[in-house]
């Protein structure tokens, strides 16, 4: 007989369950192939599809050009500055993205800090597919660079040095020990780093509007068509959990049956 | 990682039993919860639940107060978006007893599912553009329109936004298409649009007369009568209304002359 502190807790325990699976299985009963074709095929879904894929794609190339460096120096220094900069780094993942498309047009819009200085060189930045990549860069780098650091930590820190004696210099060290070594880490970093900037919606809406073809990107879209075909709405919810499924799919099960076929080979 | 993919693999069996044993207490628990927050919310007063247009902002504020001073055991909530948001959200069953729009469409649509008993006119506005104060792209009349660098209208299905597109088809293909290739970004409820010019971020911006009124921040150029049209304000009694006396007491009110006095001078007509 469990103790009634046993029992609450495991009824709390698997409401949660409940509450969280419940939505998505409700998602993937309402898949009826007709309607999703239908949905496929509206107007809006192309267009922001294409649009979700190219700024994505530009987003994640930026944040892994920009943050493997800013990683790598995150896990090789340990003083007061260094963890000031990790706190700043991760300000975003507890922003509210509402409250982050607010400060990007305080800070690049025409009358923001920078509007003055953008304007000079004839650049406008809020409504542009530009402040759509913005957007999933600052909310999608913490992600990586926090997983990247993370993954840079563990790598030996004699193996680099080894490294060095043997005549490589630091930035070979670099790019050939410390980054293949920690590859598996960062690609699962770069991973949750897509899948947040694919699903941003928040500050891209209030940055970089809503325009097809320019700024709508899929959840921009699910948002439009639920005011006028819910249909659509649906389908183009159900792409996008698609991704997300087949994503932690990759994340969590594709590395255990690596992982098991390698041993096999080896046994 | 290791770790943690050890330990969600360690819980596995005995996971059914554990959570038949356990489902019932935790359900009386929320359940016992969820009571507790409704009930101490509940109060004397009968909460009455408007669904309005967003362009209705500050006129139904007014409303609000002059009918709650009038009817002291009722306490009027309303909720401001766009109209087809607000219509979404009835068809999902959302517990609103009055709904406001800002056009016939849907009004009417409710009506045909039901949802709505019936409805009628009780205000007109009018599309006019709006700049910012600084009226930083020099727009003069109407017909400069295309010369703004960055324009902010309604999506397609936002009662604004439909006038938007029946205004510029009015005025010719050309005017229509060279304002087209200005529009930046598409608002779902007028506020928005507003709010995007009174940032300056768009250079003009078509809203409704009464949103004009009430900024200081933007500056209004009149669409000429030509091209303009009259926005119908509907309004109605939502079908099992949760507090339909009240509901049906409302909609009475807003009909009488010190009710529509308050809408003009927010700039509304009276029908």
């Amino acid at each position: 007989m469990r103790s009634l502190g046993g029992q609450v807790g495991a009824g709390l325990g698997g409401l949660l369950l409940v509450v969280l699976g419940l939505p998505i299985l409700a998602l993937a009963i309402s898949a009826v192939p007709g309607d999703l074709w239908h949905g496929v095929q509206d107007p809006l879904f192309a267009p922001a599809l294409g649009l979700s894929l190219r700024t994505t794609a530009l987003s994640l190339v930026l944040i892994v050009l920009m943050g493997t460096p800013l990683a790598y120096w995150l896990a090789s220094r340990r003083h007061l500055g260094v963890q000031l900069v990790e706190v700043l780094i991760d300000l975003p993942i507890v922003m509210p993205p509402a409250v982050l498309g607010v400060s990007l047009l305080q800070a690049y819009g025409r009358r923001g800090l920078l509007g003055d200085a953008l304007a000079l060189f004839d650049i406008a930045l809020p409504f542009s597919t530009a402040a759509v990549v913005m957007a999933q860069v600052v909310v999608a780098a913490p992600f990586y660079v926090q997983a990247a650091a993370n993954a840079f930590r563990k790598v030996d820190g004699d193996l680099l040095l080894v490294a060095q004696t043997l005549g490589a210099s630091s930035t070979e060290a670099f790019l050939r020990v410390a980054v293949p070594v920690a590859l598996p880490g960062l690609a699962g970093g770069a991973a949750l780093a897509w899948a947040r900037s694919l699903g941003e919606f928040g500050a891209t809406l209030l940055f970089a509007g809503n325009l097809p073809g320019r700024t709508q990107t899929l959840p921009v879209a699910i948002y439009a068509a639920l005011e006028s075909d819910v249909q659509v709405a649906l389908a183009i919810s159900l792409v996008l959990g698609g991704i997300a499924i087949g994503l932690l799919f990759a994340l969590r099960v594709a590395p255990r049956l690596w992982r098991l076929r390698a041993v096999e080979v080896r046994g | 990682m290791n770790n943690t993919q050890a330990k969600v693999g360690g819980v596995g069996i005995g996971i059914r039993r554990w959570w038949r044993s356990g489902l019932r207490t935790g359900l009386a628990l929320i359940f016992l919860l969820l009571g507790a927050c409704t009930e101490s919310a509940e109060q004397a007063r009968t909460p009455l639940l408007v669904f309005a247009a967003s362009s209705l902002t500050d006129g139904f504020g007014q409303l609000e107060k002059a009918y709650e001073q009038a009817h002291p055991d009722v306490d009027v909530k309303v909720t401001y978006a766009g109209s087809q948001v607000l219509r979404l959200q009835i068809e999902q069953g959302a517990a609103a007893d009055v709904y406001a729009s800002a056009n016939a469409r849907h009004m009417q649509a409710l009506q045909r599912a039901k949802l709505v008993d019936d409805s009628h006119i009780f205000a007109h506005n009018q599309p006019v553009v709006i700049v910012p104060t600084s009226n930083p792209a020099g727009l003069v009349s109407f017909r400069d329109l295309p010369k703004a660098q960055r324009v902010v209208i309604g999506t397609e299905n936002v009662p604004i936004g439909t006038y938007t597109r029946r205004i510029l088809a009015q005025v010719g293909s050309e005017f229509d298409a060279a304002v087209r290739t200005k529009v930046v970004s598409q608002e779902n409820n007028v506020r928005l649009l507003r709010a995007k010019v009174e940032l300056e971020e768009a250079d003009a911006a078509i809203v409704f007369r009464t949103d004009a009124q009430s900024s200081k921040r933007v500056t209004a150029i009149e669409i000429p009568t030509e091209w303009n049209v009259r926005a119908d304000y509907m309004l109605g009694k939502v079908r099992g209304a949760p507090h339909g006396q009240a509901a049906a007491a409302f909609v009475a009110f807003v009909a009488t002359e010190p009710a529509q006095a308050i809408l003009r001078q927010h700039g509304f007509l009276s029908p």
